[in-house]
């Protein structure tokens, strides 16, 4: 495939996204952010992410709330999740997407590239 | 005075009556008032009672004519007597059939009962007496008997009631005999033929049995109606005892829906807490990650350095803020609502990646030694890996030689799981504050957050299990050996904290 993937950061925590951006972008991919559930609901419909990164903890609509709509388009629902969450935040909670995995927070850059290129790989990009 | 006295004997008397006529199989005593209850059983008693009180008649009457050789015309006592077996058979069948009434009826049904059997006993009495001699027959006195039958059986007024009818009775009589209205029969042989005609003994006699009569009467009535009262307040008490009762479960109840809310909203809360205390924590640690990686350009081994120390400070932070915050959580009965039907093997499994690589690079050796088949644990998968991943890192951390084995044994009734390190030990002083918050071995210098242990012992007990620590490892002699248990599905229920 030769257009760049594209990654939709959703997360309302803005030094951290500045950071994944940043991160992600050195890599050459094309990242779209969000800062909460209801606009990353939006512009994952609009813009078809190849990876989702979700906060779990967000204002206005959090991860749970996310994955409810999320899972309601069948396009979306095939699009990994990677979702952040703090140790005590995924305690016991099986997570509701289809395909997905948690990331815990912290997360230092090169662990962060190392799950997308996996995802990535998974889809054959 | 006599209140004191009496009352026992009355109570020692009916109990055996209760328990006989218990067991004679009635069918709905139990749904009767106590005070219908003994009623009941009063009126019974009256009816056995009757019976003896017949033979005691003719016993009396043999012995008075044959022993005695006292004459008196044996014909109408015989009557009399026959009379008495008829109509106390009829009242047996009566007092049966009141225990077939149902509660509320019965205790009118039984009160005519008791009426109807002292007054026809009254009327008997005086007809027999009559015939044996009247006045001068000592056994007037067992009118006595009936007076004090009447006031154990009959409410205060109705006792005095029949007390005056067998006063007027008696005086009827012997005035009747007396005056000549009524031929008199003389005992011969046993009290001579003028006595009564003598007034002054007639009235001596009368005006004794009188006060005898009511005075025995005041002393039942006196006695009964405060047995009576003592059963009502009992059952009035127990009756406010039994609604004291439902509202003090009414108010438990409530107490335990408001204890569930507050619960969750503390649940609640500490999310907040957590997520607000750490999310700064977790942006400045990836900033610092993010210029330590070199996104922002080269750093000098300095500017490294020093960041590499934030780093491992802002960690340490956040994991004591996550244990700090776990507390709570397992406390308020967080592990038990986690709980699922899990392969124990599979958890301990998932528990150590990434642990080999740490031992590794310490060069330590990390074995794992599982049974065949895995063990069916209800419990709470995270947790479990969070007490493995504790274990063995403590045992990795503590260790600078040799090896860090886990072995997890399959017994009957729970899954065990040893992991022995030959470490640098516990110290026999440490040992019994080795689950302790905020407990720092004196042998090691200090790096976690002191919680790690107590954190692991209370997931494990909330799971129902056990967990205890051996300095030095009771098989290879070094080091130390941590060893808890988890029951199996089925076994011991792990109850909620």
């Amino acid at each position: 495939m030769n257009r760049k993937p594209k990654i939709l950061i959703v997360d309302d925590d803005v030094d951290l996204v500045q950071v994944m951006k940043g991160t992600l972008e050195s890599k050459l991919f094309e990242v779209i952010v969000a800062h909460n559930g209801k606009e990353g609901l939006q512009k994952a419909k609009g813009e078809k992410p190849d990876i989702v990164i979700l906060d779990i903890m967000m204002p206005v609509m959090d991860g749970w709330a996310f994955a409810e709509q999320y899972n309601k388009d069948p396009l979306l629902a095939k699009t990994p999740v990677l979702a952040l969450t703090s140790f005590s935040e995924s305690l016991g909670q099986p997570f509701p997407f289809q395909v997905s995995e948690y990331l815990q927070k912290p997360l230092k850059p090169k662990d962060l590239i190392a799950k997308v290129e996996e995802h990535l790989k998974k889809l054959g990009m | 005075m006599f209140d004191n006295v009496r009352v026992p004997e009355i109570k020692d008397e009916a109990a055996p009556v209760h328990a006989k006529s218990v067991t004679a199989g009635e069918v709905s005593a139990s749904q009767y008032t106590p005070e219908e209850r003994a009623l009941i059983l009063r009126v019974g008693v009256y009816v056995r009672m009757r019976w003896l009180v017949i033979l005691g008649i003719v016993a009396a009457a043999l012995i008075a004519s044959l022993v005695f050789d006292i004459s008196f015309s044996i014909l109408p006592v015989s009557i009399i007597c026959g009379a008495m077996v008829l109509y106390n058979l009829i009242m047996f069948r009566w007092t049966n059939s009141l225990k077939a009434e149902p509660t509320g009826i019965v205790l009118k049904k039984a009160e005519r009962a008791a009426n109807v059997q002292v007054l026809t006993d009254l009327v008997i009495f005086t007809i027999l007496l009559h015939y044996t001699g009247g006045i001068e027959n000592p056994f007037i006195f067992f009118y006595l008997a009936h007076t004090i039958a009447a006031g154990i059986v009959l409410p205060q007024t109705r006792a005095y009631q029949l007390a005056t009818i067998a006063v007027s009775m008696i005086t009827l009589l012997v005035f009747l005999e007396y005056a000549g209205v009524v031929s008199h029969v003389n005992l011969e042989g046993f009290v001579r033929p003028d006595r009564y005609e003598n007034l002054g003994r007639v009235l001596a006699v009368l005006v004794a049995l009188a006060t005898l009569i009511y005075g025995s009467t005041y002393v039942t009535t006196a006695v009964l109606g405060e047995l009576r009262r003592r059963q009502r307040d009992m059952v009035a008490l127990k009756d406010k005892l039994l609604e004291k009762r439902a509202k003090e479960l009414e108010q438990i109840s409530a107490e335990v829906v408001k204890l569930e809310d507050e619960r969750r909203s503390f649940a609640r809360f500490l999310g907040v807490v957590a997520h607000d205390l750490q999310s700064p924590l977790v942006a400045t640690q990836s900033v610092m990650s993010y210029i330590l990686e070199g996104y922002t350009g080269e750093i000098t081994y300095g500017q490294k350095d020093l960041l590499e120390r934030a780093v491992r400070r802002i960690d340490g932070l956040l994991t004591l803020i996550t244990d700090l915050l776990d507390i709570p959580r397992i406390e308020t009965g967080q592990v038990s609502r986690e709980m699922r039907e899990i392969s124990f093997n599979e958890v301990i499994k998932k528990s150590l990646e990434g642990l080999d690589n740490v031992a590794q690079q310490k060069g330590l050796t990390l074995k794992l030694e599982l049974p065949q088949s895995s063990p069916l644990v209800y419990g709470a998968s995270r947790r479990l890996q969070q007490v493995m991943t504790n274990l063995v890192s403590n045992a990795i951390n503590y260790t600078n030689e040799g090896t860090v084995s886990v072995k997890v044994i399959d017994n009957e009734n729970d899954a065990r799981v040893e992991i022995s390190d030959t470490g640098i030990g516990i110290k026999p002083e440490d040992m019994p504050r080795m689950f302790n918050d905020f407990f720092r071995g004196s042998n090691v210098t200090s790096k976690g957050t002191g919680l790690g242990l107590s954190i692991s012992k209370r997931i494990v007990e909330a799971h129902g299990g056990k967990i205890w620590a051996e300095s030095p490892d009771p098989e290879t002699h070094k080091g130390s050996r941590f060893t808890f248990t988890i029951p199996k599905k089925g076994a011991a229920a792990s109850k909620e904290k």
